[in-house]
């Protein structure tokens, strides 16, 4: 029964990056299991691998060598079509450039993830109305992302990653843009979802005082795994 | 995604689309417009020639002396040309005279015929002149025979002598002022009275033909430029046609191979101008549709930009689940949308500019029926835009969903 405890499952995993005739290693046999509700903060110096280490666990890049299990399913083994099927429902990503569509309204933004999921359009609306609602921002439905300040934008990236009910939180330092009063805001918005709502946080940060909030802290070194401290 | 939100997002692409777009529209519309509105004449000066064709019933002949003048459109005729004279007044020239008129009487099939003579003359009116065509006519049958029909005042009767009756150009516009009925008019310093004036766009003057040798200094009488024939039996048109060509041999002393009369139908002669039309037609249209591949290249490049563009959004879109083939519907319906708008754009500026053509062409009288524009070429021009579009934006639109999240996500 073990495995089921597993949501993630990273196995000798390697990550080359061709740059002309020289073969790169970014990740180099990186072997991780991630707990279901376990809360994650992937650490290190810049060029340690841990945005390609962030890459890999989302789903949007395949490794070059390993396998990578979601869920007991080897995401190198399964069509894009269903990949992205899996990505969408399974994780949710939250960018440090919040990367919000810019023509689109925050309603439609946050609704957008649905579409892609062939969600019903009266369930969608309403929990797109609901989520918006929750993180403070039902006023400012219609308003376009740059009519929103930098916290107030990460927020909507936060209402469109939950609306979907993703199990895994993805975020890739998610306060990088904020000033330390905003990003706190966001840290603790996290930190419940991991708390009460029992998400699984997987948070990528070179920022040590954020990764403070973790429970679980692995740290990246030349593309392999340095440390792995447990609270 | 379902169909229906990629078509959304794809409006939304196209509306929210920058000035580019709208030009990469303009394109396919310049396109679209001018093959709507060259088949729009085109379609409609073929409406009206059919409607001629119809209107003269097809049981006109005209008879000419010289074989290669009315059987070729370029003058082609035979390289042996006319030998012989046969029953004429000068040696050298085939000529249509009185001979001729009194063998055609001798044909039962023959209605009625007009002898006609015509030529250039110099008129005058309220001290401006110029020079139009004259034609003379023999007064007692041309109302019978004549394709043209009168828009006011009456036709040549066979008591007159100094009238005229005059094209509907000639009596409008021709002039500074118009000229009305009942008019004096000079021609070659005798004066006539306008009894009628015809309903079309020509400049010709039609007298009775003795005052007209009077008029065409170099018009010998008794001889005719050509003999126009009605027919009594449509039906029976190249029946007739043969009976008359060879009552005329007999009397010219001329055999097939060296014939010195030629007659020409109407109906031969529309269908060949339709013809000719067709084919200007198409040659019109082949530079119209460049046009339209021109604009098919822009919508490839603009899509090629868009997607450049849009590489970043097409990250994001994958990493909260869009499948590629979600992306490349999107993509796909913002192409066909571009050669959809460009297309209905097309087809209303195409109309304005077929309305707008005659005018601006100032010969109308091939469209007096005034230019339309069909359904089937509206049907035609939107789905060819929406073909084009789809095309011009498959390789592009594909590449899209293609990209690698992580890569287009990284894009700047």
């Amino acid at each position: 029964m073990k495995e089921n405890n597993i949501i993630l499952h990273l196995d000798n995993v390697w990550k080359i990056y061709k740059m002309g005739e020289v073969d790169v290693p970014a990740l180099r046999g990186v072997t991780v299991e991630i707990k279901k509700g376990d809360f994650v903060a992937i650490i290190g110096a810049s060029g340690s691998g841990k945005s390609t280490m962030m890459n890999l666990i989302g789903c949007l890049d395949i490794p070059s060598k390993g396998n990578i299990l979601l869920k007991n399913q080897d995401i190198t083994k399964i069509s894009e079509s269903d990949l992205a099927t899996l990505r969408g429902r399974t994780i949710g990503f939250i960018f440090q450039q919040y990367n919000l569509i810019p023509s689109m309204t925050i309603y439609a933004n946050v609704l957008l993830p649905m579409e892609f999921l062939e969600y019903d359009d009266k369930t969608a609306s309403e929990k797109t109305r609901k989520i918006l609602e929750t993180v403070g921002l039902g006023k400012y439905m219609h308003h376009l992302p740059t009519q929103l300040s930098g916290g107030e934008q990460q927020r909507v990236s936060i209402a469109r990653s939950l609306v979907t009910d993703p199990e895994i939180i993805l975020a890739d330092e998610p306060t990088g843009n904020l000033d330390s009063v905003t990003g706190k805001s966001i840290m603790d918005m996290f930190y419940n979802l991991w708390k009460k709502e029992g998400k699984t946080v997987i948070m990528v940060t070179h920022d040590l005082k954020l990764a403070e909030y973790a429970h679980t802290t692995i740290e990246l070194k030349d593309g392999q795994i340095k440390t792995i401290n447990k609270k | 995604m379902k169909l229906i939100k990629c078509l959304k997002h794809a409006f939304g692409m196209v509306l929210h689309s920058k000035v580019r777009s709208w030009l990469t529209i303009l394109g396919i519309v310049i396109g679209v417009a001018s093959v709507v509105a060259i088949m729009s004449i085109g379609g409609s000066m073929q409406d009206t020639m059919t409607e001629q064709l119809g209107g003269l019933g097809g049981d006109i002949l005209t008879l000419t002396a010289g074989f290669s003048r009315g059987m070729s459109m370029f003058g082609m005729g035979d390289g042996e040309g006319p030998e012989g004279g046969g029953s004429t007044a000068t040696d050298e020239e085939p000529v249509l005279d009185r001979t001729d008129v009194q063998a055609l009487r001798a044909i039962p099939d023959i209605e009625a015929f007009d002898t006609q003579i015509s030529g250039s003359v110099e008129v005058s009116y309220l001290g401006k002149s110029g020079s139009v065509r004259l034609t003379g006519v023999d007064q007692k049958v041309w109302s019978r025979v004549t394709t043209s029909e009168i828009g006011e005042g009456r036709m040549l009767d066979s008591a007159d002598q100094n009238v005229i009756v005059i094209g509907g150009k000639l009596a409008e516009s021709y002039f500074d002022k118009p000229i009305g009925l009942n008019q004096m008019v000079t021609i070659e310093e005798n004066v006539f009275r306008v009894v009628g004036i015809l309903d079309d766009t020509s400049t010709n003057i039609y007298m009775p033909i003795q005052m007209a040798y009077q008029m065409l200094d170099d018009k010998e009488n008794g001889i005719y430029d050509s003999i126009v024939i009605k027919v009594k039996d449509e039906e029976k048109l190249n029946e007739t046609i043969g009976k008359i060509e060879t009552k005329l041999m007999m009397i010219r002393h001329v055999t097939e191979k060296t014939k010195d009369f030629s007659i020409s139908s109407s109906k031969q002669m529309q269908e060949t101008r339709s013809e000719m039309m067709s084919s200007m037609n198409s040659f019109l249209i082949a530079i119209a549709a460049v046009s339209l591949i021109v604009g098919a290249v822009g919508v490839a490049n603009s899509m090629f930009t868009s997607v450049l563009e849009k590489t970043k959004e097409i990250g994001i879109m994958k990493s909260i689940g869009a499948r590629n083939k979600d992306i490349l519907s999107i993509f796909l319906f913002n192409a066909a949308l571009i050669g959809l708008v460009g297309g209905f754009l097309g087809v209303i500026f195409g109309t304005i500019l077929s309305a707008m053509l005659p005018a601006l062409m100032g010969e109308t009288s091939m469209l007096r029926g005034g230019t339309f524009v069909s359904v089937n070429s509206i049907i035609i021009a939107l789905s060819v835009s929406v073909i084009i579009g789809i095309i011009a934006g498959f390789v592009p639109a594909y590449q899209a969903s293609k990209l690698k999240p992580v890569d287009a996500l990284r894009y700047e």
